[in-house]
């Protein structure tokens, strides 16, 4: 999974910490999230999106490279 | 008493709330408030099993007089790990598996040693420093692997 995290933030020239100000997690977890060394939980992942004042898919890309169920 | 101290330890296990009124363990000022308290209670008395000389349930008393501090400590360490966010929580469980792992294969072989009388009679408080070691060791590298 990608995400837009990173592009999001400087547009708005936030920096993690500021970030993670907003979303109540530590500068540590924006930081592991922006390098897609870790995949935030759902209710991470909508506070990180409301931060923006975007949905979860306008921040969070699911990449599958089979097609589920097909 | 026992139903005292289950109230205690189910409020102090409780996680952080902002509108709560903050207690006097609160943060790392109060752990180590806590920490130096069940300390000095360990201390005495194993100064006091060591020197003093006491009758069979005497002893056993003061043998487990560092219990409740420890239990208090417990709780204590579980309120910051619930107060932590999920990565931080990710980040110590890894540490927690590879500290848990590494006693259990150092407990198996040491076992083994004994067995071909290779080593001495171990003290079992040197397990848990073992397990605090590997424990550190776990979380450089779970913080390494997520930066």
């Amino acid at each position: 999974m990608k995400n837009r995290l990173r592009v999001l933030r400087a547009e708005r020239d936030w920096t993690q910490a500021h970030l993670a100000s907003l979303v109540g997690v530590s500068r540590q977890a924006i930081v592991a999230v922006e390098n897609g060394k870790y995949e935030p939980g759902l209710s991470l992942a909508f506070r990180l999106a409301r931060a923006f004042g975007k949905t979860v898919e306008d921040v969070f890309v699911w990449e599958d490279s089979e097609p589920a169920g097909v | 008493m026992y139903k005292l101290l289950l109230v205690m330890l189910t409020r102090l296990t409780e996680p952080d709330r902002r509108t709560r009124a903050r207690g006097v363990f609160e943060g790392a000022r109060g752990f180590v408030l806590a920490l130096a308290a069940a300390s000095v209670v360990d201390a005495s008395a194993a100064w006091a099993l060591e020197a003093l000389t006491l009758t069979f349930p005497s002893r056993i008393l003061v043998a487990l007089a560092p219990l409740p501090g420890n239990l208090a400590l417990i709780a204590l360490v579980l309120r910051r790990v619930r107060a932590l966010d999920e990565f931080q929580r990710r980040v110590h469980l890894d540490a927690v598996v590879i500290a848990f792992l590494a006693t259990g294969v150092a407990a198996f072989i040491y076992g083994y040693l004994r067995k071909a009388a290779a080593v001495p009679p171990l003290n079992a408080v040197h397990v848990w420093i073992f397990m605090s070691v590997t424990y550190g060791i776990g979380y450089a590298i779970a913080a390494r692997h997520y930066r």
